[in-house]
């Protein structure tokens, strides 16, 4: 079936089957292999995407269900030469990234987190990121990599 | 070959009139925190996917005079974001908070919760602690059921093929009542309920008990009001005793009917304890 959305800020039409997860359709048809399959049962956070504002496990979610919608992964976090935003360059420089394959995800859980709540508190940044696992367990480093971009954001 | 087919409906009417299609087995959609995982285990038991998440009808969170109606396709964020429902329904409020993480929060729906009919589901106990109804439409007609009455057991629902939850409604509580949801799971955050109370409570100007509610959940096979634990408390002043001898009397009642199992030794003390600390967040005054 046609499957019609924007992704990162670019509409896409593709054909594919209706019973293929959101992640399936980004990762196989749209080659956007930033985001991550962990569990593939919403554990884990790892496929993490915004879909119309809000933070979705893209493995939870049936492509088709997707149709309409505005998605936002990894690749459209990006700062506007291209770069690494300043959440991603704190993730850098807090050494919140060990062997980064939770990343994508947390970075998301981080903006979705940051687009409803610009100050949080540290124990708000930890519901925020509640649904994400770590398994080198880096969370104080991810929580102050958040923290610190939410400071640096308030000052713009 | 795709194992399902889907499609979007977008009206009650056409929903119904979708699943009740006798060609093609099809099962509501909602949020897709459960189909998407069991899809993934077991091959799917129907042919196609009738999205409902997106029905106006199954959205509307609002107060209809001494009633309050949620639609089954809202999500946990939408009822923690409700300002009516934060005022009129703590419990579901809390319940909802603690579902699972934010990603969780913002696909599931309370029809799907209740649909999936987990005994640990934790919409579930709020539900009935409400008093609430399911409001189910199929091709045959419209018909409204007790929450507790829905869940026959552990994964079994009343709910018949071509029948969808579209929303639920529960009496506004007493002047004064409060409400609360307690959740004990294996760890914070993003974890499946072990056990859980839901629990509401008011007292007259005399400082007595005059409206008990009292919900465990995950701790009988079905999900109902302790309706013993409910009688005991009113007409009574609290105190500490009597949280103490309440949630006492809460797992006795719940061991009366598992009978001792594997896992009794943990649940009896434990139900205890969360019946006590939910009473004594409903009935104790802050000054």
């Amino acid at each position: 079936m046609l499957i019609e959305l924007t992704v990162n800020g670019r509409d896409v039409a593709v054909d594919a089957p209706p019973d293929i997860t959101l992640l399936d359709l980004l990762r196989d048809y749209l080659n956007l292999t930033g985001t991550k399959e962990g569990c593939a049962v919403g554990e884990c956070g790892a496929c993490a995407v915004i879909m119309d504002g809000r933070l979705v496990n893209s493995c939870m979610v049936l492509a088709p269900q997707a149709d309409g919608c505005a998605i936002t992964t990894i690749e459209g976090v990006r700062a506007p030469d291209g770069g690494p935003n300043d959440l991603q360059q704190n993730f850098i420089e807090y050494g919140a990234v060990q062997c980064g394959i939770c990343i994508p995800g947390m970075i998301m859980a981080g903006e979705a987190l940051l687009m409803r709540n610009p100050l949080p508190t540290r124990e708000e940044i930890r519901m925020g990121l509640a649904g994400n696992l770590c398994r080198c367990t880096g969370y104080q480093q991810i929580v102050d990599a958040i923290e610190a971009t939410a400071k640096g954001r308030q000052k713009g | 070959m795709p194992m399902f087919d889907y499609v979007r409906a977008k009206s009650v009417a056409e929903a119904v009139e979708l699943l009740a299609d006798t060609q093609c087995v099809s099962r509501p959609l909602a949020g897709g925190t459960d189909v998407l995982v069991q899809v993934r285990h077991t091959p799917p038991t129907f042919q196609r996917l009738v999205d409902v998440s997106r029905i106006p009808e199954m959205k509307i969170i609002e107060r209809q005079g001494d009633e309050i109606c949620v639609g089954a396709a809202v999500t946990y964020t939408e009822i923690i974001e409700s300002a009516l429902l934060r005022e009129t329904a703590t419990c579901l409020v809390e319940a909802s908070r603690l579902v699972g993480g934010p990603a969780i929060a913002n696909a599931g729906t309370l029809g799907g919760n209740v649909a999936n009919g987990a005994a640990c589901a934790d919409g579930v106990p709020p539900l009935v602690c409400l008093d609430a109804l399911a409001h189910v439409r199929n091709s045959a007609g419209a018909r409204a059921v007790p929450v507790a009455d829905l869940l026959s057991g552990p994964h079994e629902t009343m709910l018949q093929r071509g029948d969808l939850i579209t929303h639920f409604t529960f009496p506004v509580m007493p002047d004064g009542a409060r409400s609360t949801f307690i959740k004990l799971g294996r760890r914070n955050a993003q974890a499946i309920s072990r056990l859980n109370v839901a629990a509401a409570g008011a007292l007259s100007s005399e400082g007595r008990v005059i409206f008990a509610r009292v919900v465990p959940g995950s701790a009988l096979p079905r999900l109902r009001r302790f309706v013993e634990v409910e009688n005991m408390l009113i007409g009574e002043r609290p105190s500490e005793a009597l949280f103490e001898t309440a949630g006492a009397e809460a797992s006795r009642a719940m061991v009366a009917v598992t009978g001792r199992r594997w896992s009794t030794e943990y649940k009896e003390i434990a139900l205890q304890g969360l019946v006590a600390r939910a009473l004594r967040q409903v009935f104790t005054v802050e000054n």
